[in-house]
């Protein structure tokens, strides 16, 4: 089955303000996936309605054809774990070592400390952050902070991942080695991955496709190329401007 | 939302409420016990121990040493073996233990109280601790005498004491308390003092109003007995004085002349006016007329119909021995002689005793002195009889002899001498005055009526009177004239006059003391009366809807002053608990459960559901919340034996329900989520325990609920 990931209908209402108004989308397995859009559109609620941190109102999410809608709790949990989440804003455990920040949801998921603090290395070292294992993640800058967050989600080795605008809260001087460690990583490991962003740069580069979105509707999709060099929708007209310039 | 806690959490939050509920009963009753630790050590320090100490003598610092000294020399000299011992001073004044040795304390000890101590000085007052005891509380004077016979009767008395407003009753052992509280609280009921309380600025006749409400309380309750003791509370010696002046009135009265007043038809006179009558004055009462100085003037006292009675409040009757009836005349204003009144009768048991005793003292002196004249009468008497006998028998002889004359005259012949005859004619004559003369017919000579007389019993009879005479004479009747004398000496030399004075004087006295009229006392026995349901009829009849009525009990037992300390002193130590609790509650749910709270708020909000009707308007964390906070303060509030006055259950577990409201609604404020790193661990795969454990509690501030997690937390 070539399809991990197929959403359909889904649907997510703040009070009156639909967030998310009806998004279809189909995930191929190894597909990285960039979604664009306007700030407000939708898109950090609909990638958080994947692992179900957002509880859609309606549709349905299914991966590898099973609905993810109907979990129960240690099933859901289960099933998180499979899914990496990369947050805007890093969300370290303040309280914790680099190293443990990236190894205690294994530990907790009931891998043996020896192994979960391998394979918590091992992430560390592929987003370049080896010999900074017992630091403080308040001690580090951004940019580091966020490949720590990086190597936490990869560490679970997860059949997807989910990144939520990676570099939006960074320094710009530091945007760069985040997205180098992400282009990386996409590349090599093949790795299914749904990427909201805002650097038009990163997505011509490693997405397969890119998605638009406004007023959480999906409004254009397509391939890089035939995204930018003919847009259809308004939101993709402003990302053509957006390289031109 | 309780499906937060389904992956085992709520085992984890049950053994924390306990916790809670452990921590805060014992945190509490132990601050309470140490209190209550500090503050027993302290009156016990204070107060001695059981039954050492029977009194607290408070002093003026100032004069401690005296008092010290006058304290030990009362110990030595009045009762050896007395113990005193200085306690801690308060608010200026020293505070001494005074302890009286055990064959001291008797009820002739504790009533004498104040006399045994009065030279203490500095002595402000004092406090009576005798133990063990059962103390009356707010005991009505007037039947403090009969209460106190009644208590030394109950079983396990050794004796009661009045000290002031108080009663103790003073037992023979502790055990016996509450067998003698009962039985005093028992007697007690029998009494009930009815008070029917005037509103303010009304003066009532406290003896007239207060019969008036006897006879209608005895109408309605006909088995009670009821006495007025409006002024027994005035204290015993006021009212003794009281007494005494009425007394000293109602003889001043007997004593002073008694003046009746026959009313003249249209005359009205009034109680209090003044009338004059002449009395011994030279000068006549002329309507229209002034006055003299020497004419009586008579108070009215009392008008009942047409007759009235007064007392002379100047003038007097003593010249005419004390009793006169003249006409009476109005006394107007200006000193002139008003319309006649009626006949006025002055009389004076004073002036009529005088005479008598005049009399009697001048018949005594007669009587003395008859006695001795008697005596010599009955002498001579004595000798007239004999003389009188020795007559007779010579008169006998002379008779015989004359009989013989005449014989021998009538025998010797017709012819006799001339001589014959008149010697026969003078013996007649002779004869008839001898016996008793006045006979009849002279010439006729009965000698022997003279023989008749009986000399014999005439000798027995005179020596009867004077024997008589002589008893008399036995008599010391100097001694009995002496006494009299002196009695009449010492009868008061008042005039009417100075008696109405002095009346007045009393009368003066009496009623300025007799002023606070607001309310009425009525002692009732064999009642109770339901003063509910009387005081509308009292209002009616009294006429006065504003007065009110009140049942007074003549005294309320209580539990000695060390038993009452210590009871109060529980109180305390409850009442601390029950705070303590409340504060110690309010920390750990501030502390602890407010982190729980504000993860599951966060979690609610989380959650897909939409919010429908009740839970649209009260948070359920809220609700929760405030269960959680009742539960725990209403047990932690039992578990630590709290007791607030006047606070009940029911406000406990309000109080409860508030703080967890409160702390439900603010817990953010008490203990912030951080919603990034709990969305970390959601997104991870974490359980909501786990979260928990590893990043919720870690992060909230130390406390139980820090504690309880260190076991559970792996990072
Ligand atoms: N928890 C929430 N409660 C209420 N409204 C929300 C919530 N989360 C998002 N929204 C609203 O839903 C809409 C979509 O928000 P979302 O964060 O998905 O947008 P976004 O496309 O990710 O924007 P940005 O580029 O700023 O991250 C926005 O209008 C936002 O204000
Ligand atoms: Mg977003």
């Amino acid at each position: 089955m070539r399809q991990l990931l197929q959403i359909r209908g889904l649907r997510k209402q703040y009070g009156k303000h639909m967030a998310v108004d009806g998004v279809d989308l189909n995930v191929n397995r190894g597909e990285i996936v960039v979604i664009m859009g306007p700030s407000g559109c939708g898109k950090s609620t609909m990638i958080r309605c994947i692992n179900r941190l957002t509880e859609p109102d309606a549709g349905e999410i299914l991966l590898d054809g099973k609905s993810i809608l109907n979990l129960d709790d240690q099933a859901l949990r289960e099933f998180r774990r499979t899914v990496g989440f990369v947050f805007q804003q890093f969300n370290l455990i303040a309280r914790l070592s680099v190293l443990d920040n990236v190894m205690f949801h294994l530990v907790m998921a009931g891998i043996p400390r020896v192994q979960a603090e391998a394979r918590a290395r091992n992430a560390l070292a592929r987003v370049g952050l080896a010999g900074s294992e017992h630091k403080n993640p308040g001690s580090l800058s951004g940019g580091e902070q966020q490949r720590v967050g990086i190597a936490r989600a990869l560490a679970s080795n997860p059949q997807l991942m989910l990144w939520d605008e990676p570099t939006a809260s960074l320094d710009p001087i530091l945007i760069g080695e985040v997205l180098d460690v992400m282009e990386e990583l996409v590349q090599t490991t093949n790795t299914t991955s749904i990427i909201v962003t805002h650097e038009v740069g990163f997505a011509l580069k490693v997405a397969d496709r890119i998605i638009l979105m406004d007023k959480g509707k999906i409004v254009e999709e397509g391939s890089p190329k035939a995204i930018f060099a003919d847009p259809k929708s308004e939101v993709g007209r402003k990302y053509r401007r957006l390289i031109a310039s | 939302m309780l499906r937060f806690f389904r992956d085992g959490l709520y085992r984890d939050y049950l053994i924390l409420i306990l916790v809670t509920i452990i921590a805060g009963a014992a945190v509490s009753s132990g601050i309470a016990w140490a209190v209550d630790s500090y503050f027993g050590d302290t009156i016990q320090d204070m107060i001695g121990d059981n039954g050492e100490y029977d009194l607290i003598l408070h002093i003026r610092e100032t004069s401690e040493e005296a008092t010290l000294r006058e304290l030990e020399r009362i110990a030595q000299q009045q009762y050896p073996g007395a113990a005193v011992a200085k306690t801690i001073s308060l608010a200026g004044q020293a505070n001494y233990l005074f302890g009286f040795p055990q064959e001291a304390k008797t009820a002739a000890t504790f009533s004498r109280l104040p006399s045994i101590f009065n030279a203490v000085p500095g002595l402000s007052s004092y406090t009576v601790i005798v133990e063990p005891s059962v103390l009356i509380r707010g005991v009505h004077p007037s039947v403090s005498d009969t209460l106190q016979q009644r208590f030394n009767q109950i079983d396990g008395v050794k004796f009661a004491f009045k000290d002031g407003k108080n009663m103790l009753i003073v037992l023979e052992s502790a055990d016996h308390s509450k067998t003698v509280m009962n039985e005093a609280r028992q007697i007690l009921k029998e009494y009930q003092v009815l008070e029917v309380r005037f509103p303010m600025g009304i003066d009532v006749d406290v003896q007239a109003t207060g019969d008036t409400v006897m006879q209608l309380l005895k109408q309605e309750y006909p088995k009670t007995e009821l006495v007025n003791v409006s002024s027994a509370e005035y204290g015993e010696e006021l009212d003794a004085l009281m007494k005494t002046l009425v007394e000293m009135r109602h003889f001043l009265l007997s004593y002073a002349s008694k003046v009746k007043i026959q009313l003249r038809a249209g005359s009205n006179l009034v109680v209090g006016e003044q009338i004059l009558v002449q009395g011994s004055s030279s000068q006549a009462l002329v309507p229209g007329e002034a006055a003299a100085p020497d004419h009586v003037v008579i108070e009215i006292l009392e008008v009942t119909g047409d007759q009235a009675q007064g007392m002379i409040v100047s003038g007097s009757v003593a010249a005419q021995g004390g009793a006169v009836t003249q006409p009476g005349y109005k006394y107007a204003s200006d000193n002139k002689v008003g319309q006649p009144v009626g006949q006025v009768q002055i009389e004076n048991e004073r002036y009529r005793l005088n005479y008598a005793i005049e009399e009697s003292l001048r018949l005594l002196t007669e009587l003395d002195e008859l006695s001795v004249e008697a005596a010599v009468a009955v002498e001579r008497a004595d000798q007239v009889l004999t003389t009188f006998q020795e007559a007779l028998m010579q008169l006998e002889v002379l008779q015989v002899q004359m009989q013989q004359l005449n014989k021998g005259l009538v025998e010797n012949g017709v012819q006799s001498t001339g001589e014959q005859l008149i010697v026969s004619l003078f013996l007649n004559g002779l004869l008839k005055n001898i016996a008793k003369g006045g006979t009849e017919t002279p010439g006729e000579f009965d000698l022997d009526q003279l023989e008749n007389l009986d000399i014999a019993s005439m000798r027995s009879s005179l020596s009867n009177i004077a024997e008589q005479i002589g008893s008399i004479q036995g008599i010391d009747v100097q001694a009995i004239i002496d006494q009299i004398t002196d009695i009449r000496d010492s009868l008061p030399e008042l005039d009417d006059e100075e008696i109405g004075k002095s009346v007045h004087l009393v009368d003066n006295y009496i009623a300025g003391q007799v002023i606070p009229g607001e309310r009425i006392q009525i002692l009732v026995e064999h009642g109770p009366i339901d003063e509910e349901a009387v005081e509308p009829l009292i209002r009616s009849r009294l006429k006065n809807q504003y007065l009110n009525l009140y049942s007074i009990a003549a005294g309320t037992v209580n539990p000695d002053t060390r038993t009452e300390v210590f009871r109060i002193l529980k109180e305390v130590r409850a009442t601390i608990a029950g705070i303590v609790s409340i504060a110690v509650v309010g920390i750990f749910l501030m502390l602890d459960h407010a982190t729980v709270f504000s993860t599951l708020k966060w979690f609610r909000a989380n959650q897909k559901q939409r919010r429908r009707g009740f839970a649209r308007l009260l948070n359920p964390v809220v609700l929760f919340s405030a269960v959680v906070g009742m539960v725990i303060l209403a047990a932690t509030y039992v578990l630590s034996n709290a007791a607030i006055p006047y606070i009940s259950a029911m406000t406990v577990a309000a109080i409860g329900l508030g703080l967890g409201i409160v702390i439900g609604t603010f817990s953010e404020k008490f203990s912030p989520v951080r919603a990034d790193e709990i969305m970390a661990g959601l997104a991870l795969g974490l359980s909501n325990t786990q979260i928990m454990h590893e990043i919720v509690i870690p992060d909230s501030r130390p406390g139980l609920l820090n504690l309880l997690n260190r076991t559970k937390q792996k990072f």
